[in-house]
């Protein structure tokens, strides 16, 4: 479970980047945060991952505050980012191997990593060969199969369908839904509304570091989503565009 | 945790280029260092060993004990085939002198059988392991955090359960367990170079030195390590972090010991041993003076119209081997002896006094020469290697004040055994063979002897005598430091390593605690 309470954030310079948002993402739920950019949705993340801390609020992975006990909470949750960038020099199955062993998965055997790799999509062929040579689709593959050797309760992914090829992406999303259908919490940052519509159990718009829109998946499936989206969007880069003229 | 952090980073570095590169340099300089070094020592060896001979047939050809001058021959430090300090820019030999304290050693500085070859610049195995190391330790350092930020992969370890001081112990032994393996390596090479160099023997002594320059090294190396990761953290990109990594890396390896040099020069100016040589050469011109009013005096005193010798060899401070003399001349020199000699040594106080103040400010001036460079670990390293292989200015000092204390001793024994005033200082014959002018000029008028033709007694010819034993005047026996006591010498130093290397890991640990690892 992955919970924000009054959550707020405030950068030295003085922007507000996450004004009192108020988020749980239950157990067996797939969280779609839409937004422009600069609308507050890395933020959010990188409070998750307590890698910035809040200068209000609560964030609560499991019902364990992150700032408290940030070793602790990053035991319940995975981070597949944007573009998965991992040791180029090593194999798929090596970075696995590491980052399966940095979760703290021990005794995992070499057909153990090939299933999961298995079960990303990634070909039989790649699984020793260096990173380096991967595409992007396949090294977005690799993130998310590191993400689900965890076994993590929670997994947040950040925009993990940039630059994927259609038939990738719409993998990478039946991965999600079997990943949701175990039990995990996802929160998935993203621009893309088409998937959001048919992947998310509920679909959050922030603007302005303001969590502006909630729907469930009944409200969005009857709502014009695409229509309310491209509206604040819109007024985003409309304000964007007031601000840069001023 | 640490211990798999470690691991992925010996793994990455193992196929990295820079890990080739280092290892590929230190197969091809180790070898042609140790092999130039190995041939300057063994050159000095068989320099030695010639001298040892010469010196040996000196000794046991002594007839008078005014010639018992001895000349010390410092045996060449086998650890300078890994450092070799002062060593090849000093003399071997110092000549034991009554008239003057010895100062700095003399002889044979090169070591080449071609003098000309001196201008070879060679550098030794320290030198080399103390330029290789601090490279390599910048080279896998500068961008630890910086690459691992770049490349996204900071963010996604830190998403797991890992402490920032678990990372940071892993990231070090990482690039610790990488390059100790080369350093091993450069030490395991040339031990066996040394081992198949079938004249050069090392004693058990020489091993724990050999042992405590690798474990000095393994700090030096983790202080460039920890230097690396400081400024990696400090740096905002790895192309800011290799261009002061290598800016620091110039600066502590060249510019510092030239500096140093520049600046104790700068600092405290030691007179030139010329100006020293002239205050010197004042007070020999003194002692002669005396010497030749003395000699008048004593004539005097013994109604003489002059000396004459009939077989007499001299040489300088003291020596003079007479045979075949009057009891008349002999007596002369005895008398002026125990007036000379006293006087002799009187003298060279008053000389030491102005070769004192000049050592006092050569030894200075290095000392001020060694703080400056303290400025750099590099420096700092090479001073303990050149402690603990007895190759050290202050190594070669010390080894001068057991010279001088041993010039104490023998004169003592001289005192002692009232030499001076002995005429076995200057003839081995026996003063009952002496012969009065009288009877001499009687001698030679009945033809007994005959001038003109060599017609003398055997007894007037050093054939007739055996030499002196010697066995009971005292002999330098200076045991130079053990590897334990030039190790407990260069503790200060090994602090100076150690320091900054804690300074650096606090700082490290500081900054990366708030290191932003998005």
């Amino acid at each position: 479970m992955l919970k924000a309470v009054e959550l707020s954030k405030r950068y030295e310079d003085g922007h507000l980047a996450l004004d009192a948002l108020n988020l749980e993402i239950k157990s067996g739920e797939i969280f779609f945060l839409l937004g422009a950019n600069g609308a507050g949705k890395t933020t959010t993340i990188n409070l998750f991952l307590n890698f910035i801390e809040p200068s209000s609020g609560q964030v609560l992975i499991n019902d364990i505050d992150v700032v408290k006990n940030p070793l602790e909470t990053k035991k319940y949750v995975s981070f597949v980012s944007e573009n998965v960038m991992l040791y180029g020099n090593f194999s798929a199955r090596q970075n696995l191997d590491f980052f399966a062993k940095l979760g703290g998965k021990k005794d995992l055997t070499k057909q153990d990593y090939y299933n999961v790799m298995r079960s990303v999509g990634l070909q039989e062929a790649a699984f020793e060969k260096k990173l380096k040579t991967f595409s992007k689709g396949m090294r977005q593959k690799v993130g998310l199969a590191i993400a689900i050797i965890k076994d993590a309760d929670n997994i947040i992914l950040d925009e993990p369908t940039s630059g994927l090829d259609p038939k990738s992406a719409s993998e990478l999303m039946q991965i999600l839904i079997n990943l949701k259908n175990t039990g995990k919490s996802i929160l998935m940052c993203t621009h893309d509304i088409f998937r959001a519509k048919t992947v998310a159990d509920r679909v959050g718009i922030m603007k302005e570091g303001r969590l502006v829109m909630l729907r469930d998946k009944e409200q969005f499936l009857t709502d014009d989503l695409e229509k309310i989206y491209l509206n604040y969007m819109q007024e985003a880069v409309m304000f964007n565009d007031t601000t840069s003229k001023i | 945790m640490i211990w798999l952090i470690a691991k992925k980073d010996f793994l990455l570095n193992l196929t990295s280029p820079r890990f080739i590169i280092g290892f590929i340099l230190c197969l091809v300089i180790i070898p042609f260092t140790m092999l130039v070094s190995i041939d300057g020592f063994r050159n000095q060896m068989r320099i030695h060993e010639v001298d040892v001979a010469e010196q040996t047939d000196y000794w046991n050809g002594i007839m008078v004990y005014s010639g018992v001058r001895p000349t010390i021959l410092k045996t060449p430090e086998p650890l300078s085939i890994f450092t070799q300090g002062i060593q090849g820019n000093m003399g071997s030999s110092v000549h034991i002198e009554f008239g003057e304290y010895p100062t700095l050693l003399s002889g044979h500085a090169g070591t080449r059988d071609n003098p000309l070859l001196n201008a070879f610049f060679s550098i030794d195995f320290t030198t080399v392991i103390a330029i290789l190391m601090s490279l390599l330790a910048l080279v896998f350092s500068y961008d630890l955090f910086t690459r691992e930020k770049e490349d996204g992969t900071l963010k996604l370890v830190f998403t797991n359960a890992v402490s920032r001081t678990s990372f940071l112990s892993g990231k070090f032994l990482g690039i610790l367990i990488t390059l100790l393996p080369i350093l091993l390596f450069c030490f395991i090479l040339s031990i066996i170079l040394i081992l198949t160099a079938p004249d050069i023997t090392f004693s058990i002594s020489d091993w724990i030195g050999i042992g405590l320059i690798f474990f000095t090294s393994i700090i030096y190396l983790m202080l460039f390590i920890l230097m690396g990761m400081l400024i990696s953290a400090l740096s905002k990109s790895s192309s800011v972090s290799i261009v002061i990594s290598l800016l620091i890396w110039i600066w502590m390896l060249f510019l510092v010991p030239d500096i140093a040099y520049y600046s104790s020069q700068s600092i405290y100016k030691v007179p030139t041993y010329d100006n020293i040589r002239y205050s010197l050469d004042e007070l020999d011109r003194e002692f002669e003076n005396a010497t030749n009013d003395k000699w008048g005096s004593i004539q005097k005193e013994l109604n003489m119209d002059g000396v004459g010798h009939w077989n007499w060899n001299g040489g300088g401070d003291g020596y003079d081997e007479m045979y075949g003399c009057t009891y008349e001349a002999n007596e002369f020199h005895r008398r002026l002896n125990i007036w000379r000699e006293p006087m002799r040594l009187n003298y060279a106080d008053k000389k030491w006094a102005f070769q004192k103040s000049w050592l006092d400010a050569l030894a200075k001036q290095e000392r001020i020469r060694q703080m400056i460079s303290w400025l750099s670990p590099s420096e700092i390293f090479t001073q303990i290697s050149s402690n603990l292989s007895r190759t050290s200015a202050d190594t070669y000092l010390t080894y001068m004040e057991k010279v001088r204390e041993y010039r104490e001793t023998l004169i003592t024994y001289f005192k002692d055994k009232s030499l001076f005033s002995s005429f076995t200082y200057f003839t081995p014959q026996d003063p009952k063979s002496f012969v009065k002018q009288a009877d001499l000029n009687a001698m030679a008028e009945s033809g007994e002897i005959d001038w003109v033709h060599f017609k003398v007694p055997a007894t007037w010819g050093p054939d007739y005598y055996k030499p002196l034993n010697l066995d009971d005047v005292p002999k330098f026996n200076h045991q130079m430091a053990t590897s334990s006591e030039t190790f407990k010498q260069s503790i200060g130093l090994l602090i100076g390593l150690l320091l900054p290397g804690i300074v650096f890991l606090t700082a490290i640990i500081i900054i990366f605690m708030k290191y932003d690892v998005r």
